[in-house]
C-alpha cells in the first residue's frame, strides 16, 4: 500500500483499545492492519460463512449493531468486537423420520421454545444478512415449513439471532431442519433425474463413454469442435 | 360495518394445524359468500394467553405487530376465526387505542420497524355473517331440519363486555345464524359456561367436570351435535366425552354452513366422527 | 439509482446503458481455435514463463509450478521431525480426515455408509468444520441429467474446456457419478431450484454445450454444505476444529500412518494414528499466484500440497492456475471477490468502458479471463478505479432487460446483497470486474478410486490433480469433491477394514526431505506449511517482536 500515507486516517476501538486506520478497509482488514492475525473470526472473506460475526457501537449511539466484519467498512469512532462461535444446541434427526406427513409439527416438537417467541423482532435486526428471522420462527411456530424454509434461505448460520434472543430460540438450527424437510419431502423429485440414474445403472453410456476415453488429443478434438450447442433451457 | 370485497384474514396457528376444518369450510362459505377471506401476507401468533396474564405491556407486543402487519397491507379492517385470537387482538388493539402513551411506549420499542398508527379495527367472522343473513339464506341448499342444535359460545366471544361480539349473558347471534340453514336450534342453558380451557393441558379433571355438565345438558336435550366458533372449545368438548358414553359431535359454525351449502369441506379432523350423524339423517350421502 | 460510483465512472455506465439495447440479442461470435490460442499466449498470467519455477526436488522433479508454490514445496517444514514426541498417541482411528470441507465431509458420510462407526473417524479442520471454498462456490454443480443431455457430452464438454489434458479415467468417473451425486443430494434434502413440476431449473455454464448447471439461488455452495454439515452432525462425526494437520506420519516402510496436528489456540501438538488417511485440504489460492487477488477463503495456502508432496506424491498440472474471469474490481473493499459466472449464465455481458461487447460471454474460463485482460491492457479499453485498478463493466442490468424485472434479484440475492452494502445496485448498474485467482487446476495425483502413490493416504477435492487437466469448467468444482470424496470415502473405509493398525508412527519422511534439499543446496527460509496468510500492516511487522513464549 504505497498510497497509506494520503489516506484520510480514523480511529477504531478493538475490544476498547483504539487504533488509528486508513478510511475504507472492512472491519477485517482494519484489524488486519492494525496487526490482528485471525485464527478465530475469519473464514470465506466473502460473506459465506459466518466466521467473522461483529458486534459493534458507534460512539455516541445507543444502538448495538451487528455485522460481518468481512461485508463491512470501518468508520470513526467504531467500538468493536467479534464473536466467532455461538453456543447454540442443535438437534440430532433421521432425515427420514422428519417427513411433514406423518408428523404434526416436526419443527415445534423439535425446538419447542420457539413457543415462547414474543415477536420482539431483535432477531431479525441483529440479522446481517436481513432475513425475517422472527417471521421464519412464526412460520415453523404453525407448521408452515415451505415457509419457513424459504423465508431462511440466505442464512450464512453466523448465529448473532440466537445469541440476542430473549426466548433462547436456536433459530439457524431450526431453520435448517425446516430447509432439509422442504429439500426432502416438499419439493418435488425430478423424473428426469431418475431416469437418467437408471439409465446409468443400466451401462448405457458406458460404451461410448469408453470410446472417448481411448481417443487421441487430435480426435477428441475433432468431435469437440463440432458439438452444437443447446439454444435454450 | 365492513365494506370491502373481502376480508383481510388474520388465521391464527390453531386454524393452521388442528383446526384446518373451521379455516377449510370458513373460506369456503365465505367464497360462497362472494366475500372472500384473503389471509394476510404477514401474520404473528396473537400471543395468546401471553398476553392476557398479567399487565405487561411489552406482551402486547405480538398482537399489534400483527395491527402493524394489515397496516403495511394497506388495510385497516382484520377478521379473525379463532375466539382465542378474536379476543388477545381485540383487547390488545384496545388497549392500544385507549392509551397513547402505551401506543407510544410500543412504537418506540419496535425502534426502527413501522409505527403502529391505531387505525385497525379487528372483527370476528360471526359479526361479518351477521350482516350477510339474507345472502347465507338464498345459498341453503340442503334440509337440515332434521337437525337439533345446541349453540355454545363459551368465554373467549363475550368477556370481557367491552369487545363481546354480542350481549355477554344472553347472546343470540349464533342461534340467529344457524336459524338461516333451517335446523332446530335449543336454548342452551350452558351456552355461555366455560370449557376449562388451558386446564385441559395439566389438569384434565376439571376440564372432564365441565364437558359432563356442557355436553350432559345437549344430551338430556336430546340434540344432535354443539356448534361454536372456538378451537379450544371445540378440542375439549369432543375430546374429554372420552370419559363418559356421550357421543355428541361438536362442529363449528362454518362447518354447519358448509353442509347447508352443500360444500364437501371439513369435518375431518374431529375426536367424534360427525358425518355418521349427518348420514343417519340423510343429510350425506 | 447506485451513488457508490465516482462521477467520471458514471459516464462510463452511461455509454453501456446507450449500447444496451443493440447488444441485447447479439450472440457474439466464440473465438476461432487459433484466436483463443493467441490471446491465452499474449494475456492469461499461466502463459507468462517468469512466473513459474522448475522443482528441483520431490517425486515431480522437474516440473514447472508457480514460484509462490514452488518456494512453499522446496523449504524445510514448521516443525524440526527431531523434537517431536510420537510414543504418545492422542487419537487413534480407522480414518483421519484432513480437511472439514466439501471433500472431507462428503468422504465422511460414505465412509460410514461402507460400514465405519462414525465414532472411528476423525475430521480435523485448521478453521471450523465447512470453512472452505466449497462454501463459496456461488454458480452451481453440473450434472447431465435432461433428455437433450448425456454424461458423454459432459465429458466432452470438459475435456475441451481443459485442454485435453484430463486425466481420463478421473473424467470418466466425474461425469458417470454426476446424477446418482444429485440423486443423493435429493435424499440428504438439498434446496435444488426446480420447476412446478420438480424437474430442475438448468443453466448453462462457460464452455458447456448443454443446460446442465443445478443451482440453489447464487448459495449453491453454502446449501450443500449447510446440508452436508448437518449430515455429519446428525452422524456424529467428531471434528477437531482449529487443529490443522502440519505432517503426515509414516511406517517404517513409508506408507502413511496418520498425522501431525496442531491446536491453533495453545500451540500444542497431537498425535492421529489412523488406518486410512483422506488429504482433503483444498487449494492455494492465498498464495496470491503473481499478486493476483484472490476469491479463495482464508485458509486455501496448499497445505495439502505441501505435506503430500513431501510423504512422496507426484503433482501434476501444476503450472496452471484458474484465474476467474469475473472478480470485483470495485470497491476497493470486495476486490477478488468472485462474481459468480452465473451473471453472465443469466446473460449479463462483459463490456469495455465504450459501451461495446467484446467478447462471448461463455467462453472456457481461461479464454474470457485473458479476453478481458486484453481487453484493459493490451486494447487499453477497461475502466481504471481511483485506487489504480483497472477492469470491464460486466451488464448486469441486462438480465432484467431480457428476462424481465426482478429476475437479478431471484436469482442472484447474495451478489445483490454484497454491493447494496458499499451503494451500487447491480439491477440498475453494471458492476466492474477483473479477473482473480480462483481454482488450483492440478494438484496431487490420484487414482479413480481417490487412492494415491502412497498406501494409506487418499485424496479428493481441489487439493488433487488430474481431472480438470489444465482448466475447469464452471460447475465442476462443487461436483469433484461430491464424487470424488464419495470414492476417497469408500476407498478409505475399504482400505481400514481390511488394514492392521499401523505399526509404527515416524516422521522420516520428513528427515528424508529435508537432506534431499541440502544436497539440492537449497536454503529457503520461509517454512512450510503456511497454516495462515499473512495480512498484518507493513507498520506493525517491521515493529514485531517474533518471539515464542514458553510457559
Amino acid at each position: 500500500m504505497s498510497d497509506e500515507e494520503d489516506k484520510k486516517m480514523i480511529d477504531i476501538y478493538v475490544m476498547g483499545r483504539r487504533y488509528k486506520v486508513p478510511e475504507g478497509l472492512t472491519i477485517m482488514t482494519a484489524l488486519e492492519y492494525s496487526g490482528y492475525k485471525y485464527v478465530r473470526g475469519c473464514g470465506c472473506r466473502g460473506g459465506f460463512c459466518g466466521a467473522c460475526s461483529t458486534v459493534y457501537r458507534k460512539e455516541g449511539e445507543y444502538k448495538l449493531k451487528m455485522d460481518l466484519a468481512c461485508q463491512t467498512a470501518v468508520e470513526d469512532g467504531m467500538f468493536l468486537v467479534q464473536l466467532p462461535f455461538v453456543p447454540a444446541v442443535r438437534k440430532g434427526f433421521e432425515i427420514e423420520d422428519v417427513d411433514p406427513k406423518q408428523n404434526d409439527n416436526v419443527l415445534l416438537e423439535k425446538y419447542p421454545e420457539i413457543a415462547r417467541c414474543v415477536s420482539c423482532n431483535t432477531c431479525t435486526k441483529a440479522c446481517p444478512q436481513d432475513i425475517k428471522v422472527m417471521d421464519y420462527v412464526q412460520a415453523s411456530l404453525r407448521g408452515d415449513v415451505d415457509r419457513a424454509a424459504k423465508l431462511s434461505f440466505d442464512c450464512i448460520q453466523c448465529g448473532l439471532c440466537s445469541i440476542r434472543c430473549p426466548a433462547d430460540i436456536k433459530h439457524y438450527h431450526l431453520a435448517q431442519l425446516a430447509r432439509r424437510i422442504k429439500g426432502r419431502y416438499i419439493d418435488l423429485e425430478s423424473s428426469e433425474l431418475a431416469k437418467m440414474v437408471e439409465e446409468l445403472q443400466e451401462g448405457k453410456y458406458d460404451e461410448e463413454l469408453n470410446k472417448l476415453c481411448s481417443m487421441s488429443k487430435e480426435e477428441l478434438k475433432k468431435v469437440y469442435d463440432e458439438r452444437t450447442f443447446q439454444k435454450e433451457g | 360495518m365492513i365494506t370491502m370485497d373481502g376480508y383481510l384474514y388474520y388465521p391464527g396457528c390453531t386454524l393452521k394445524t388442528k383446526a384446518s376444518d373451521y379455516e377449510e369450510s370458513a373460506m369456503a362459505v365465505m367464497d360462497a359468500l362472494g366475500k372472500p377471506l384473503v389471509e394476510m401476507e404477514d401474520w404473528y401468533c396473537c400471543g395468546a394467553v401471553q398476553s392476557l396474564t398479567t399487565d405487561d405491556l411489552m406482551h402486547q407486543l405480538a398482537p399489534i405487530r400483527t395491527m402493524c402487519c394489515a397496516q403495511e397491507e394497506g388495510e385497516n379492517e382484520l377478521v379473525t376465526l379463532c375466539d382465542m385470537c378474536y379476543n388477545v387482538l381485540k383487547q390488545a388493539n384496545k388497549r392500544i387505542k385507549d392509551n397513547p402513551d402505551d401506543l407510544e411506549t410500543i412504537n418506540e420499542f419496535q425502534d426502527e420497524d413501522p409505527d403502529y398508527l391505531g387505525d385497525v379495527e379487528v372483527y370476528h367472522l360471526f359479526e361479518v355473517l351477521k350482516e350477510m343473513k339474507k345472502e347465507i339464506k338464498k345459498k341453503v341448499v340442503k334440509d337440515l331440519s332434521s337437525l337439533k342444535i345446541a349453540p355454545y359460545y363459551g368465554c373467549m366471544l363475550l368477556r370481557p363486555t367491552e369487545i363481546a361480539v354480542d350481549d355477554t349473558e344472553d347472546p343470540k347471534i349464533m342461534e340467529e345464524l344457524i336459524g338461516l340453514t333451517g335446523a332446530a336450534v335449543i336454548d342452551n342453558p350452558k351456552k355461555t359456561e366455560c370449557c376449562g380451557s388451558y386446564h385441559t393441558v395439566n389438569r384434565g379433571d376439571i376440564v372432564e367436570k365441565r364437558v359432563k355438565e356442557i355436553v350432559g345438558r345437549a344430551v338430556e336435550d336430546d340434540v344432535d351435535m354443539i356448534v361454536l366458533s372456538c378451537p379450544l372449545c371445540q378440542f375439549n368438548l369432543e375430546y374429554h366425552q372420552r370419559v363418559t358414553d356421550f357421543d355428541v359431535p361438536v362442529l363449528y359454525l362454518t362447518e354447519l354452513l358448509a353442509i347447508a351449502f352443500g360444500l364437501e369441506v371439513g369435518l375431518k379432523k374431529h375426536k367424534i366422527d360427525p358425518i355418521k350423524k349427518l348420514k343417519e339423517k340423510d343429510i350425506l350421502e | 439509482m447506485s451513488d457508490g460510483y465516482p462521477e467520471y465512472m458514471r459516464r462510463s455506465i452511461e455509454k453501456v446503458e446507450a449500447t444496451r439495447e443493440n447488444r441485447a440479442d447479439i450472440d457474439f461470435e466464440r473465438m476461432k481455435p487459433e484466436e483463443s490460442q493467441e490471446t491465452l499466449d499474449n494475456f492469461h498470467p499461466d502463459y507468462r514463463k517468469e512466473g513459474k519455477h522448475e522443482l528441483k526436488v520431490g517425486p515431480s522433479k522437474g516440473e514447472l509450478a508457480p514460484i509462490e508454490l514452488a518456494e512453499l514445496l522446496e523449504s524445510p517444514s514448521i516443525i524440526d521431525p527431531s523434537e517431536i514426541d510420537l510414543s504418545q498417541v492422542d487419537y487413534d482411528v480407522e480414518i483421519l480426515i484432513v480437511g472439514g470441507g466439501g471433500a472431507g465431509t462428503v468422504a465422511a458420510l460414505w465412509a460410514i455408509k461402507e460400514g465405519i462407526d462414525p465414532k472411528d473417524i476423525l475430521i480435523a479442520t485448521k478453521l471450523r468444520h465447512g470453512d472452505s471454498n466449497s462454501m463459496m462456490a456461488q454458480g452451481g454443480i453440473q450434472a447431465a441429467d435432461k433428455e437433450v443431455d448425456s454424461p458423454v457430452t459432459h465429458y466432452l464438454d470438459a475435456i475441451g474446456g481443459g485442454h485435453y489434458t484430463n486425466e481420463p479415467d478421473l473424467l470418466k468417473a466425474l461425469t458417470k457419478d454426476a446424477p446418482e451425486i444429485i440423486k443423493w443430494h435429493e435424499k440428504l434434502g438439498i434446496m435444488y431450484d426446480r420447476d412446478e413440476k420438480g424437474e430442475f431449473v438448468e443453466l448453462p455454464g462457460g464452455g458447456t454445450s448443454r443446460y446442465r448447471l443445478h443451482s440453489a439461488g447464487d448459495y449453491t455452495g453454502m446449501e450443500l454444505m449447510r446440508v452436508l454439515m448437518d449430515e455429519s452432525r446428525n452422524k456424529g462425526v467428531p471434528v477437531l476444529e482449529f487443529a490443522p494437520a502440519v505432517e503426515l506420519l509414516t511406517d517404517e516402510k513409508g506408507n502413511v500412518s496418520g498425522a501431525l496436528l496442531m491446536n491453533l489456540e495453545t500451540n500444542e501438538y497431537y498425535v492421529v494414528r489412523a488406518k486410512s488417511t483422506i488429504m482433503a485440504t483444498g487449494g492455494f489460492g492465498r498464495l496470491h499466484v503473481q499478486s493476483y487477488p484472490t476469491s479463495n477463503h482464508y485458509g486455501a495456502t496448499a497445505d495439502g500440497l505441501i505435506m503430500g508432496y513431501r510423504v512422496g506424491i507426484p503433482l501434476r498440472d501444476m503450472d496452471s492456475v484458474q484465474y476467474h474471469p469475473t472478480g470485483a474490481a470495485f470497491p476497493d473493499q470486495v476486490i477478488g471477490l468472485l462474481v459468480t459466472e452465473k451473471v453472465r449464465s443469466l446473460g449479463g455481458q462483459p463490456v469495455n468502458a465504450d459501451g461495446e461487447l467484446f467478447v462471448n460471454p461463455l467462453e472456457p474460463r481461461d479464454v474470457e479471463a485473458a479476453a478481458i485482460i486484453r481487453e484493459c491492457y493490451g486494447r487499453e479499453k477497461g475502466i481504471t478505479t481511483p485506487t489504480g485498478m483497472r477492469g470491464v463493466w460486466l451488464d448486469s442490468p441486462l438480465i432484467d432487460f431480457k428476462e424481465g424485472e426482478g429476475t437479478v434479484a431471484k436469482r442472484l440475492p447474495a451478489m445483490v446483497r454484497q454491493y447494496e452494502r458499499f451503494n451500487i445496485d447491480m439491477t440498475k448498474d453494471p458492476i466492474l470486474v477483473f479477473p482473480t485467482l480462483h481454482y488450483q487446476n492440478g494438484g496431487l495425483m490420484i487414482n479413480s478410486d481417490s487412492s494415491t502413490a502412497v498406501d494409506g493416504l487418499f485424496a479428493a477435492g481441489e487439493v488433487s490433480g488430474g481431472v480438470h487437466g489444465k482448466n475447469r469448467l464452471m460447475g465442476n468444482s462443487l461436483l469433484d469433491f461430491n464424487v470424488f470424496g464419495r470414492r476417497a470415502g469408500i476407498t478409505a473405509a475399504m482400505h481400514a477394514r481390511k488394514g492392521q493398525k499401523p505399526s509404527k508412527l515416524t516422521l522420516d519422511h520428513l528427515t528424508k526431505y529435508n537432506k534431499e534439499l541440502k544436497d539440492a543446496g537449497i536454503e529457503r527460509k520461509n517454512p512450510s506449511p503456511m497454516l495462515l496468510p499473512e495480512y498484518r500492516g507493513k507498520r506493525v511487522l517491521e515493529r514485531h517482536l517474533d518471539v515464542q513464549v514458553t510457559l
